[in-house]
């Protein structure tokens, strides 16, 4: 079990390295200011891409693996400020718990919002 | 500090909380520490704006406005900071020998930072791709 989370804390680390900062800078900061078109900035083409079901399951790696490393990270963070009791098992539970929470409602969310469409798989084609 | 645990007593030394302002390598160890709130709290409205999409065409609303661009530009200091000391790292860890002589670090690293500008490329082009 311990080598499960150092698994998920190195995988959500590797993560977020690669893929996130292409994200902040184009969904955050390019595309609200209208420096590029983005897919996200319109309903009908960030639903046409929520339906393909790579990019779903793309999506729910992008954002629920990464919060294995945070919550790690987080959890020593507030060691390394004093609080001692974040060591121990309760603590634990809250901040791995929360990133298996956060796991399951990112599926939820990802595989209720726009229902997969195995025809949009021919657009990366 | 003492703690009694039995017939044992447990010396824990306590730091001030200023501590990591002492050394600039406290610092910037405690900055990569942190860097995952920041990006956790990104990743938590990104999910916002996918769920917001099941409301329709009239009830979906994309991340935007001032507030938000300031906070994904902190967020992208934060990511990168987050990336080049991750990626460095595994010129530390990654060990293996070619013909009984330890393979360099430095290639290792490398070939993860090009790997990233590449998968960064990569997203960059489908992200304007799936708009068209």
């Amino acid at each position: 079990m311990h080598m499960f989370w150092w698994f998920m804390f190195a995988q959500g680390g590797v993560i977020a390295a690669l893929l996130l900062p292409a994200h902040i800078l184009v969904q955050g900061i390019l595309g609200p200011l209208g420096g590029m078109p983005v897919a996200d900035r319109h309903y009908e083409t960030w639903v046409s891409a929520l339906h393909n079901p790579i990019v779903k399951l793309y999506l729910i790696v992008l954002i629920s693996v990464p919060f294995f490393h945070f919550a790690h990270r987080l959890r020593y963070l507030v060691v390394d400020f004093g609080v001692h009791e974040a060591k121990g098992m309760w603590a634990q539970v809250g901040f791995y718990g929360t990133s298996v929470a956060i796991t399951i409602v990112t599926i939820w969310i990802v595989w209720t919002t726009a229902p997969i469409d195995i025809g949009a798989l021919h657009l990366l084609g | 500090m003492a703690e009694e645990s039995g017939n044992t007593r447990v010396y824990r030394k306590t730091m001030p909380p200023s501590w990591w302002t002492r050394k600039a390598h406290y610092f910037w160890y405690v900055v990569r520490e942190f860097s995952a709130l920041p990006l956790a709290i990104w990743l938590l409205l990104l999910l916002g704006e996918i769920r917001s999409a099941a409301n329709g065409p009239a009830g979906y609303h994309p991340l935007g406005g001032t507030g938000f661009v300031i906070f994904s530009v902190i967020a992208l200091f934060f990511s990168l900071y987050h990336s080049y000391t991750f990626l460095s790292l595994s010129g530390a860890i990654i060990h293996f020998k070619v013909i009984d002589r330890q393979f360099p670090s430095w290639p290792i690293v490398w070939a993860q930072m090009i790997m990233w500008a590449i998968v960064s490329a990569f997203i960059i082009w489908a992200l304007w791709w799936f708009s068209t």
